[in-house]
């Protein structure tokens, strides 16, 4: 369980975190959603502790604040936007550093072909022998999750579930990536792991997220089940567009429809 | 993510694509070698006919004569700690200008080009002119380590400021470092200006040779005051590898990945000025060799710091060390003064990264 308790950042002298609480439980996939600048990524920033923050946030009832990186790496993996290197490295050698912190009382050499098998699980069997800095944006990005998954590959050790946090993870792949990306981490959460994600897209957060975090202007506007938060008047509130929330008639997902606000109005003076 | 663990390796071992450690081992085991011949070209090399064989005749059979009494002190007293000295100072300039280029994530970083050899010898000419009147206590105080200590002291404000003005959020920006550089190179270098200015008549001559930078003047004395130091910065500087790799996805994601940065970028900055300082205070400027040797051992075994750190280490050992036996020999029995002959190599070196691999880098 990741516990935000009464988080608020302030960076420079603009406050753009306001006393946000979420518990986000292992075995689920959280989704923080809202409008650029409502404070998504700080969010996931401050749990991250890339920023300063006021309030608590723990990791299964303990303080991150007291926690040495290298403790919170065996915990916790963090999937940034995006990543370019400036030295040539190739895609094997970028998803072993996820091996980094190493893993206690596990041999070296049992590890061996993990980033193998996570680049598998990305898609992206056989290209270890290439150079990272010659793939597309779409290939590096899966490289990044490959090694992130490297860092948290057990989803439970012992009992004790670790996270993944993901910076709009797919914001720039085709749809196939897409989804494949958010099996991935759909899978991490079903096998007991938590999983928090930055998202863009409603749709995908209406298809994947178990519970969302709604914000804006750096504060929740709504937290909990889908039901509950993908409404036509929540997401109104959080996007100031008109939306239609759907259920697609046999899979019982919901759909998010945008709704011209142009288009509308000459709809209604026709 | 299987709930059975894949993690027992079964059957054969195979070498996975695109996973170079072999390459990396064989070449450190490679420059083994070529550090010893390097080592030995160095004591066979010299205006002087002495001969490493009638030392070492002389050592085993306890003969006395002249020559061979001439060849001992030609050897153990001249070209030994120029070779030490060679050795620690061509690892230790190679291992600064590595450890700069993981810090800024910036393969063009290195101490000479960015300023920080500037400021290291700002502080050693403080000590070379001041060091009889205003820097008396501190002279006194700390002996022949006053020479390294000042410079190490000069090399380290240097790569604070740098880092401060260069890095926003983790990110260095290529331009303002290698501006910022200038900048601070050339503040350094007004000020180095000024005390040359008022340097009396000797303090000018050994200003001006040790300026140019150079072995020649290799002492045990010059060994026990710079090799301490630039050895405990290489030593430091091998536990940084991991940290170094993870660094070049950026701070955030190295810390994420479990490595404590604050306390990372603050050693890596201590043993780059340690060892620059210490190389600076007793060869004066002697450049490029941070930045050639790093850039072709990333060409042949990439940039995994694992086996780069090591490999660069022997590699600057043994260029150096090359260099120094080409300085004696080519206007023999004069000699260059060995930062020219780097220089020589660099140059057209540095000039080739830019125009074959300028893409590489994010301008």
């Amino acid at each position: 369980m990741i516990d935000i308790d009464s988080v608020s950042v302030k960076l420079g002298t603009r406050q753009i975190l306001h006393d946000v609480s979420l518990s986000a439980s292992s075995g689920k996939l959280t989704a923080i959603i809202g409008p650029n600048g409502s404070g998504k990524s700080t969010l996931l920033k401050a749990l991250c502790r890339d920023h300063a923050y006021s309030g608590v946030i723990s990791i299964d009832g303990r303080d991150i604040a007291g926690m040495s990186p290298l403790e919170i790496a065996s915990l916790r993996a963090v999937l940034p936007q995006s990543s370019n290197l400036p030295f040539p490295f190739t895609v094997r050698e970028v998803v072993a550093m996820g091996l980094t912190a190493g893993r206690p009382g596990v041999d070296r050499r049992a590890l061996h072909h993990l980033p193998e098998e996570a680049l598998n699980r990305v898609d992206l069997g056989g290209f270890g022998g290439r150079f990272y800095g010659e793939l597309s944006g779409g290939e590096q990005q899966r490289v990044q999750l490959a090694r992130v998954l490297c860092q948290v590959w057990e989803p439970v050790i012992d009992g004790v579930p670790r996270y993944l946090f993901l910076d709009e993870p797919v914001s720039s792949l085709d749809i196939k990536h897409q989804l494949m990306i958010m099996d991935v981490a759909k899978r991490f959460a079903r096998l007991g792991g938590g999983v928090i994600a930055v998202l863009h897209d409603l749709n995908l957060t209406a298809l994947y997220a178990d519970a969302i975090l709604a914000l804006r202007d750096g504060r929740v506007v709504a937290s909990g089940r889908p039901e509950k938060v993908l409404t036509d008047a929540v997401l109104e509130q959080v996007f100031d567009v008109p939306l239609r929330v759907g259920v697609a008639p046999r899979a019982g997902t919901r759909f998010v429809l945008p709704q011209s606000v142009e288009m509308a109005a000459r709809a209604s003076v026709a | 993510m299987d709930s059975t663990m894949p993690l027992a390796a079964s059957g054969a071992r195979t070498r996975p694509d695109g996973d170079r450690s072999h390459i990396g081992r064989i070449t450190v085991i490679a420059l083994v070698f070529a550090l010893l011949a390097a080592m030995v070209l160095s004591m066979t090399t010299g205006a002087s006919g002495a001969s490493l064989g009638n030392f070492l005749g002389a050592l085993i059979s306890g003969s006395e004569g002249a020559d061979a009494l001439r060849d001992y002190a030609v050897i153990v007293n001249i070209r030994l700690p120029r070779m030490v000295l060679g050795v620690l100072i061509g690892a230790g300039l190679a291992v600064s200008g590595l450890l700069m280029q993981g810090l800024f994530r910036n393969p063009l970083a290195d101490p000479g080009l960015v300023g920080v050899s500037s400021g290291a010898a700002l502080g050693a000419v403080v000590i070379i002119v001041l060091g009889g009147t205003a820097m008396a206590p501190f002279t006194t105080a700390l002996g022949i380590w006053s020479l390294p200590a000042a410079a190490f002291g000069g090399g380290l404000v240097t790569t604070f400021v740098l880092y401060r003005v260069a890095t926003r959020g983790g990110q260095t920006a290529i331009a303002t470092m290698l501006l910022a550089g200038i900048a601070i190179g050339a503040l350094a270098g007004a000020f180095s200006g000024v005390l040359t200015y008022i340097a009396s008549e000797n303090q000018l001559r050994d200003l001006t040779f040790w300026g140019m930078g150079s072995l020649a003047g290799a002492t045990w004395i010059k060994v026990l005051a710079a090799g301490p130091i630039i050895f405990a910065a290489l030593v430091f500087a091998g536990f940084l590898a991991k940290g170094l790799n993870a660094m070049t996805l950026g701070e955030a994601t190295a810390s994420h990945l479990g490595v404590p940065v604050q306390r990372f970028k603050r050693i890596t900055i201590v043993a780059v000025a340690a060892a620059t300082g210490a190389s600076v205070a007793v060869s004066g400027g002697i450049g490029f060799v941070g930045i050639v040797v790093p850039h072709l051992l990333r060409l042949a075994i990439g940039p995994d710091h694992r086996y780069l750190l090591p490999a660069s280490a022997l590699l600057g050992a043994t260029f150096l060390l090359f260099c120094d036996a080409l300085s004696r020999t080519v206007v023999a029995p004069a000699e260059l003064p060995i930062g020219i002959v780097t220089a020589a190599f660099g140059g057209p070196f540095f000039l080739w990264i830019l125009l074959h691999r300028r893409s590489a880098f994010a301008w």
